[in-house]
C-alpha cells in the first residue's frame, strides 16, 4: 500500500477572525506536519491559536489562506456533505468541556458517532458498552452525564472519540479535569486506540503532567509554530 | 441518530410539557372557539330547522330575518292557497309576547301560533304532554330550556325556583294560559322561551296587533319543483317566497352582518393561532437554542445538514401531534359536557379537527423552520469553546 505519508501536512495555513478594525490574526502561517503513527501535542500560552489550529486540521472552520491535507486529501475541496461525512469517518473529537448530552445515557453519548454513521441503534450502544469498558466504566453505561464525576465524563467523552476507530482523533485539553492518576489512564487508553501505523492523534494542553506521553510537542506563540521537539521518554511510555 | 432526537426531547421534562402544553392550549382555542361559533349561528336558524314539514315560507318582503316577522293580511293566506303547485298552505304566528310569573314578573317570550287544524309548525319532541292537547282550552306548550330557565317558577324565600309544570297557569298580555305540554326546541339565538299555542288563540293573546299573519307554511305538489312554486307564488301574491334553506341562509347572512359575533369569535381564534405560534415557536427555539451546542457536536462529528433537518422536524412533529392531541381530547370533552345542557353548546366536526389541525401543523413547521435555521448557520467550531 502506498498511502500518505502525513496524517497531517499544512502549510502558510492563515486565518483571521472578525474583520477591519476587530480583525484578529489567529493563525499567521502555520507550517506543520502530524506524521502517520505519532502522538503530537499543541503547547503554548492562552489566546495563541491552538485551538483555531485544530478546529482547521479536523476540517470544522475554514482557514483563509494555505491548505491542510489530511491523509493527503485537501477535504475543503470536496462539497460540504461529502465533507462533513468524511469528519463523521475519519476524526474523533474529545472537547475540553465534555459536551455530553445531558438526556442520553453514558453508553448512547458514546454510541452518537456510529448513528451519525449509520449503524443502527442496537448494534451502535452495544458496541459503545463494549467501549465504556475500556475507559473503565463497566458499571456506569446507563448512567446519565450529570450521574458521573468530572473524569468519568471525560473518559465518556474519550470512549465517544474512538468508538468508530478514526483515523485522527484531535483532543482540546483532554485531561484538564482530571486529577493526575486518573490523567494518565485517560492518556494510555487514547495512546492505544488512537495511535497506530496510519493513525495520528493530536492534543492540545497545558498540562505538563501528560507531557511525557507524546512523540513531538510543537509549541506555539502568538499564531505562530516557534518549535517542534521530539518529546523527552518518560517510563510511563513503555506501558502497553 | 432519530431515537436520539426523540431522547433529547423527552429527556427535557419541563420544556417538553411546557411545548405541548403550548400546543394543547392553541388547538383548544383554535377548535374550541369556531365551535361555539357555528352552534350559535345554527341556533340563529333552529326556528326554521325546527318547523321541519313546509318546503316553503311566504313572508312580507320587508322580513330580514326569521325572528323579525312582518304582518301580512290574512287574506293572503287564500291568495296563496289558490296559487297553483300549492299542496296545502297554513298560517303561523311568531311574535315576542309578555309573559307575566307569579310573583308579577315579566318575560318576553316567543309565542309561536299553529294553524288550529293541523298544528304544524309544532315541536318534533314532546317531553311532556302531547301537542294535541293545544286544542284544550288555554293550552299553550313550553319549551325545555324556558321552563326550567326564565319561566321557571319565582323562588319563594329559602326555596329554589321551580321548573314550569304541565298544569301550572302563565298569564300572556293579562290573559290566562294553561300549560299543557313541555316541549324540546333547538336553543334560539336569543334565548328567550316559546310558547306554542293555536293560531287563534295567539290572535287573541295578541290583541294589540291588527294584523297576525307571520308567515304562511307551503307545501309544494310532489310533481312541481319547489324553486317553481316559489316563484309563482311571489309573482301571483307580491309576497316574497323562500325555500327553508334560502331563508335559514338569508337569516345566518343577516346575523353575521349585523352583529359583531365573527369578529369577536374571529379575533380569539386569530388570538389563539398567534399566542399558539409565538409560544411554541418560543418554547421550541429555545429548546433549540439550548441544545446548540449538542447540535454543533454532531455536526462536527459528522451530521449532515439533511440529517439535522429530519431530526428537528421530527422533535416538532413530535410535539405538535401530542399537543393538538391533547387539545383536541379536552375540546372534545368540553363539547361531550356541553351537548346535552341548554344554554352554551359547541360542534365539533371534521372540519373544524381539519383546519385546526393543519393550522397546528402550521405553527409547529414555523418553530421547526426558524429553529432548523439556526442549527445550519450553526459553525461547528463552536465545539471547541
Ligand atoms: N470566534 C472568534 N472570533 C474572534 N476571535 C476569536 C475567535 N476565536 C478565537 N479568537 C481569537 O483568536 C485567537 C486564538 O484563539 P484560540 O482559541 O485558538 O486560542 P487558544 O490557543 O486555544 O487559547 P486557550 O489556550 O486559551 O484555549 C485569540 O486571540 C482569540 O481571542
Ligand atoms: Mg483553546
Amino acid at each position: 500500500m502506498n498511502g500518505p505519508a502525513s496524517a497531517v501536512q499544512c502549510k502558510g495555513v492563515i486565518k483571521r477572525y472578525g474583520s477591519g478594525e476587530a480583525e484578529v490574526l489567529a493563525l499567521r502561517g502555520i507550517d506543520l506536519e502530524v506524521r502517520m503513527g505519532e502522538l503530537l501535542m499543541l503547547v503554548g500560552p492562552s489566546g495563541c491559536g491552538k485551538t483555531t489550529l485544530i478546529s482547521v486540521i479536523a476540517g470544522i472552520l475554514d482557514q483563509d489562506e494555505g491548505e491542510c491535507l489530511l491523509f493527503g486529501q485537501d477535504i475543503t475541496r470536496l462539497p460540504a456533505d461529502e465533507r462533513t461525512r468524511y469528519r463523521g469517518q475519519a476524526i474523533g473529537f474529545v472537547f475540553q468541556s465534555f459536551n455530553l448530552i445531558p438526556t442520553l445515557t453514558a453508553a448512547e453519548n458514546v454510541a452518537i458517532p456510529m448513528l451519525i454513521n449509520g449503524m443502527p441503534f442496537e448494534s451502535a450502544v452495544a458496541e459503545a458498552r463494549s467501549r465504556l469498558r475500556d475507559v473503565q466504566l463497566e458499571g456506569r453505561e446507563d448512567a446519565l452525564p450529570t450521574q458521573l464525576s468530572g473524569g468519568q465524563q471525560q473518559r465518556v467523552a474519550i470512549a465517544r472519540a474512538i468508538v468508530h476507530r478514526p483515523r485522527l482523533v484531535v483532543c482540546d485539553e483532554p485531561t484538564s479535569a482530571l486529577d493526575g492518576e486518573t490523567g494518565h489512564k485517560v492518556m494510555q487508553v487514547l495512546k492505544n486506540v488512537a495511535v497506530g501505523s496510519d493513525r495520528a492523534l493530536v492534543i492540545v494542553t497545558h498540562d505538563a503532567r501528560i507531557y511525557e506521553f507524546a512523540d513531538r510537542i510543537a509549541r506555539m506563540e502568538d499564531g505562530r509554530i516557534v518549535s517542534v521537539e521530539q518529546a523527552e521518554r518518560g517510563t510511563k511510555e513503555n506501558v502497553p | 441518530m432519530f431515537r436520539i432526537a426523540l431522547k433529547m426531547l423527552l429527556g427535557d421534562r419541563g420544556k417538553y410539557f411546557g411545548i405541548i402544553t403550548g400546543i394543547a392550549l392553541a388547538s383548544l382555542l383554535m377548535i374550541q372557539q369556531p365551535g361555539i361559533l357555528i352552534s350559535i349561528f345554527s341556533r340563529t336558524y333552529s326556528f326554521i330547522s325546527d318547523v321541519a314539514l313546509p318546503d316553503i315560507w311566504v313572508m312580507d318582503p320587508m322580513v330580514k330575518y326569521v325572528d323579525d316577522s312582518q304582518p301580512m293580511l290574512d287574506t293572503q293566506l287564500y291568495r296563496v292557497r289558490g296559487v297553483k303547485g300549492v299542496e296545502w298552505a297554513v298560517p303561523l304566528y311568531k311574535g315576542n309576547q309578555r309573559v307575566r310569573l307569579g310573583d308579577g314578573q315579566l318575560v318576553s317570550s316567543n309565542l309561536i301560533g299553529l294553524d288550529d287544524a293541523t298544528l304544524i309548525g309544532g315541536p318534533a319532541v314532546m317531553l311532556k304532554g302531547r301537542l294535541a292537547d293545544l286544542r284544550l282550552p288555554d293550552a299553550v306548550i313550553v319549551d325545555e330550556a324556558g321552563a326550567t330557565g326564565r319561566l321557571a317558577k319565582p323562588a319563594s324565600p329559602g326555596k329554589k325556583a321551580e321548573p314550569l309544570q304541565v298544569g301550572d297557569i302563565l298569564e300572556i298580555n293579562d290573559k290566562r294560559a294553561r300549560v299543557v305540554g313541555i316541549a324540546r326546541a333547538g336553543a334560539t339565538f336569543q334565548s328567550q322561551p316559546i310558547i306554542y299555542t293555536t293560531y287563534t288563540r295567539a290572535t287573541t293573546y295578541a290583541l294589540s296587533e291588527r294584523k297576525l299573519l307571520s308567515y304562511i307554511l307551503v307545501k309544494a305538489k310532489a310533481d312541481e319543483p319547489v324553486a317553481n312554486v316559489t316563484a309563482r307564488i311571489r309573482h301571483d301574491t307580491g309576497m316574497a317566497a323562500r325555500s327553508a334553506d334560502e331563508f335559514k341562509d338569508m337569516t345566518f347572512q343577516y346575523i353575521l352582518n349585523n352583529t359583531s359575533i365573527l369578529t369577536n369569535f374571529g379575533f380569539v381564534v386569530v388570538v389563539g393561532f398567534i399566542v399558539g405560534a409565538a409560544v411554541t415557536g418560543q418554547i421550541f427555539y429555545n429548546f433549540t437554542l439550548d441544545n446548540l451546542r449538542y447540535f454543533a457536536v454532531f455536526k462536527a462529528m459528522g451530521a449532515t445538514d439533511r440529517m439535522l433537518r429530519r431530526m428537528i422536524l421530527l422533535q416538532a412533529l413530535l410535539v405538535g401531534f401530542v399537543g393538538f392531541g391533547l387539545g383536541a381530547g379536552a375540546t372534545a370533552v368540553f363539547a361531550a359536557i356541553t351537548r346535552e345542557r341548554p344554554g352554551l353548546s359547541m360542534t365539533l366536526n371534521w372540519q373544524l379537527l381539519l383546519g385546526s389541525s393543519i393550522a397546528v401543523a402550521v405553527i409547529v413547521l414555523f418553530a421547526a423552520l426558524i429553529s432548523v435555521r439556526k442549527v445550519l448557520k450553526l459553525e461547528p467550531a463552536v465545539v471547541f469553546k
